[in-house]
């Protein structure tokens, strides 16, 4: 039996209508998830009280699949099996991963995204990365009650578009509806800021397992800015902890070490990491299989001179990002600290220094991600009132670029552009009668296309076959609210619209993904037919409550006849419902989108013109 | 008779309302709709509307349409937890049949 | 007023097409035509209504990122003006000018050597006060004197200031890498 809960003024929602949304924050050491029940946002527990999930993904003999604590209790026992921090390893090569040598598993050398051997075959991080999202979507359904309408999956904001769009398709394979992807830096200032009321500029300094981000927002009567960003995708705690493992090393002489040692004496060095946030040494004592015996006392001051380079890398993105915002560290007003790592003194004394200010750490820098996105996903699926919603303005991260001759980069997208963004160029043919034209799609900051990261590579076809040169051909980038890039070509003499090919570098094809989709459902027992049923169900009733609401707001600005169409294939949708037909369904949705898309024109240029209205009048003239 | 909170329901709301900054209190009612007949409407409440009965109970303000009274008058709001899931249960003495939902019920 | 995405980025935002831009009515216009366009605010609806409100908020930030700062709104209104935008075929300077250029270049060149970060700090500042006044002799050129061709000229050199002030940041950048 359904409990209620309360909602916004106004918001009830109609029985077996409520619209549940989880926010989830999926880390490289541990990935939590979180919602808004009765108007307040929580990280839901397990059984046990426990908000973390540590993400680690133990694939089994049996078939079965573990994930979270009991996993990492296997980690000891089954190395190559059990996934850790698997983050790392999203939309990345195997070149381009860090201290690969250190871990336990068996790469696959292969082109594109690193892919391990288990016991249940080659798998993806992207299919490791799903198994953590659906164990924390199948949390969030118990806690609520109900099926999730939305989930909004919180990224570094630093992440790249393979790393993104990794994390997307993880979430396609979980079965989950993905709201927005959230950059994690402005989740956190969406609960900072609106638990503090806060106004003006911010910094938040984020320091997480795995990534660091650095965001500059600005805050003003519900608006959140992102006005620059910057960060390293491949630095975090886990980078302190190693720094301690080699200095015992180091300091213990210990030889080439057994993996079961070196498993031990990596929890030791995590274990005095954290204990030294509250102490001043802590002694450091271990039993090794190879009969050696470490004892060794780490002091705090040690402990910042041996991660001294680490803290210092966060110093240049610091530097660069308030460049980006055209700002001086005296202008921002607050240092919001974001991520577990952020609880060790000497990161926060460099920040402390480096913006000449106390940083702020009154909400759990654990926490706070998670929370953010369960607030934004609640406002996404539409459980508030526009009026009383804020807004979040946020930036592409690394600038976009196209490879031109002699292994350079054109920058067609500049990194801190607001989201989304269009930019269009144009091309022409180089031989006669050609019809195909292949582009190269890089991201980073450099000026040669080996210094930047492979995004994909694309081919245009179908272009009508003219003299070289006369070919007009526009290639349009767009990125959208979610960070993802997607690209669109016409030949603009004729209005050919060209097909694009993308061949992603790191990335899953479409078609991997079906066939992922497809495994997973045979492993489930689910059948992919009543599956796509239901999905269609659930998009007609979306749609058609959406328009119905619509109509009842703006229906004067229909015609008599345009009114009776839409009627008519809203009646037309209705009517395939009755039936199991979810071809047929997604044709009635499709036909009723067309015959509704002046309409919802229209509508948006009404709320334009609304939006405008009262200045035209009183600011234009002066 | 009027409209109680149980002491558990009483904690959570003044806890809820604390916790989101704003409000007076909660409101109660129904509508009709759902699968029995009527839906349960659980709301913060932040200014009472025209002609809306306020009752008091445990301190806390409960705000009922006049409309709605009829249908849950005698009605004990409850918080309840089962299994991971928690939240709000209507204990309404007019109820004949309710939905297996808990959301809807007829009179 | 007609309201489409072929409207010109002045119109959108309800503002006077005037070079001297009062920014804080810019800024409240961005605003809220964002929080009907932006696609957070379509996040729950088909998908259709999520792709109109995708175009509109990419127009709106195109819009904004061109007015909002001065150089490229200068080329704009210029461009609404009838005058080619294609500044790059037309580097035509007086030696003057093409001369403290050299200056300037040299310098940055020697902070840059010698590895002086708070020199090119400083430089970056002067170049930025020399802009700030070329930009109000251009406010002067555009909305009163109506000179566009002077105006051009001007924003010629301006883009010449502009490529400075982006080497000294990425010498900057070089500097602390």
């Amino acid at each position: 039996m359904a409990l209620l809960h309360i909602a916004e003024p106004g918001m009830s929602a109609e029985p077996h209508k409520h619209r549940l949304a989880a926010g989830i924050d999926l880390g490289t050491t541990n990935s939590l998830v979180a919602t808004v029940r009765n108007g307040i946002a929580v990280c839901l527990p397990d059984e046990q009280g426990r908000t973390m999930v540590p993400s680690v993904v133990r694939y089994r003999t049996d078939g079965s699949i573990e994930v979270g604590q009991s996993a990492v209790r296997a980690h000891a026992t089954d190395p190559k099996n059990t996934i850790l921090s698997v983050k790392r390893l999203m939309g990345r090569g195997l070149r381009d991963v860090a201290h690969v040598e250190a871990m336990p598993y068996d790469f696959m050398d292969s082109d594109g995204m690193v892919r391990l051997r288990t016991v249940q075959g080659v798998k993806s991080p992207v299919e490791v990365s799903a198994e953590i999202l659906r164990v924390l979507a199948a949390r969030a359904e118990a806690s609520l009650g109900g099926e999730l309408t939305g989930v909004v999956i919180t990224v570094p904001a630093y992440f790249d578009d393979a790393q993104r769009q990794a994390t997307k398709d993880a979430a396609t394979l979980a079965g989950l509806n993905v709201l927005r992807l959230l950059n994690e830096p402005t989740a956190a200032a969406v609960a900072y800021g609106l638990d503090n009321a806060a106004e003006g500029v911010y910094a938040v300094f984020d320091l997480g397992g795995g990534t660091f981000d650095l965001s500059i927002l600005k805050l003003s009567r519900g608006i959140f800015e992102v006005l620059a960003t910057n960060g390293d995708s491949a630095l975090g705690g886990d980078d302190f902890d190693h720094r301690i493992f080699c200095w015992v090393l180091d300091r213990a002489n210990i030889a080439p070490h057994s993996r079961e040692d070196g498993r031990r004496l990596l929890m030791k060095a995590r274990e005095a990491k954290e204990l030294l946030t509250v102490c001043e040494e802590v002694p450091i004592k271990a039993s090794l299989q190879s009969g050696e015996e470490v004892n060794l006392v780490l002091t705090r001051d040690e402990f910042a001179h041996i991660t001294e380079h680490l803290v210092r890398k966060t110093l240049a993105p610091m530097r660069k990002v308030l460049r980006d915002a055209g700002l001086a560290p005296e202008d921002v007003k607050g240092v919001v600290m974001v991520g577990g790592a952020t609880r060790m003194p000497h990161v926060q004394r460099a920040v402390a220094e480096f913006f000449d200010q106390e940083p702020l750490n009154n909400l759990d820098p654990d926490k706070v991600v998670a929370l953010g996105a369960a607030i934004q996903a609640n406002v996404l699926v539409g459980n508030r009132k526009d009026e009383d919603d804020w807004l979040l303005l946020d930036v592409i991260p690394l600038s976009l670029g196209l490879e031109t001759m002699g292994g350079l980069v054109e920058k067609v997208i500049p990194r801190n552009a607001t989201l989304p963004i269009a930019r269009a160029q144009e091309f022409t043919t180089y031989k006669d009668g050609q019809t195909a034209m292949a582009f190269h799609v890089v991201q980073g900051e450099r000026e040669l296309v080996s210094d930047c990261r492979s995004l994909a590579r694309f081919e245009l076809r179908g272009i009508p076959p003219m003299v070289a040169g006369a070919a007009r051909i526009r290639v349009t980038f767009q990125v959208d609210a979610d960070g993802l890039l997607s690209v669109a070509a016409r030949e603009m003499s004729s209005g050919v619209e060209a097909s694009v090919l993308v061949k992603p570098s790191y990335g899953l094809s479409e078609h991997e993904i079906a066939e992922m989709l497809r495994q997973g459902m045979d492993h489930a027992g689910d059948d992919m037919t009543a599956r796509a049923l239901a999905e269609q169900r659930v998009e007609a009733g979306r749609v058609l409550e959406a328009i119905e609401q619509a109509l009842a707001k703006d229906g004067e600005l229909l015609d008599a006849r345009e009114r009776m169409q839409i009627d008519q294939s809203m009646a037309a949708l209705r009517a395939t419902l009755d039936g199991a037909d979810h071809h047929a369904i997604r044709q009635a949705i499709d036909t009723l989108s067309r015959a509704t898309d002046e309409f919802a024109s229209r509508r948006m240029d009404k709320s334009i013109r609304g939006a405008l209205a009262g200045r035209n009048i009183n600011e234009i003239e002066v | 008779m009027g409209i109680t909170l149980s002491d558990s329901a009483a904690k959570h709301v003044a806890g809820f309302i604390a916790k989101r900054g704003k409000g007076i209190g909660i409101r109660l009612g129904v509508r009709t709709s759902g699968c029995s007949g009527m839906a349960y409407k659980l709301e913060f409440v932040d200014e009472p509307e025209e002609g809306d009965l306020v009752f008091e109970s445990h301190g806390l303000k409960v705000v009922v349409d006049p409309k709605s009274l009829p249908y849950i008058e005698g009605t004990e709001l409850d918080f309840v937890r089962e299994g991971l899931n928690e939240g709000f249960r209507f204990r309404n003495p007019n109820v004949k049949n309710e939905c297996g939902c808990g959301e809807s019920f007829n009179v | 007023m007609g309201v489409d995405l072929q409207q010109d980025h002045f119109t959108l935002f309800g503002l006077p097409r005037r070079f001297g831009i009062d920014r804080a009515a810019l800024d409240a216009a961005y605003h809220e035509l964002h929080s009907e366009v932006h696609p957070d605010r379509h996040a729950h609806l088909p998908d259709a209504d999520k792709r109109r409100a995708m175009q509109w908020a990419t127009r709106v930030n195109e819009a904004y990122s061109t007015l909002s700062k001065p150089r490229p709104r200068a080329c704009y209104l210029l461009q609404l003006e009838g005058l080619d935008a294609g500044f790059e075929s037309n580097t035509a300077m007086t030696p003057d000018f093409l001369m403290e250029q050299m200056e300037w270049r040299e310098a940055v060149e020697e902070a840059r050597n010698a590895g002086d970060g708070d020199e090119l700090s400083q430089l970056h500042v002067r170049l930025r006060h020399q802009a700030r006044e070329q930009y109000g002799h251009l406010e002067r050129l555009i909305d009163v004197d109506r000179d566009y061709d002077a105006a051009a000229e001007l924003v010629r050199r301006l883009m010449f200031i502009e490529k400075l002030q982006h080497e000294i940041d990425d010498a900057l950048e070089a500097l602390e890498t």
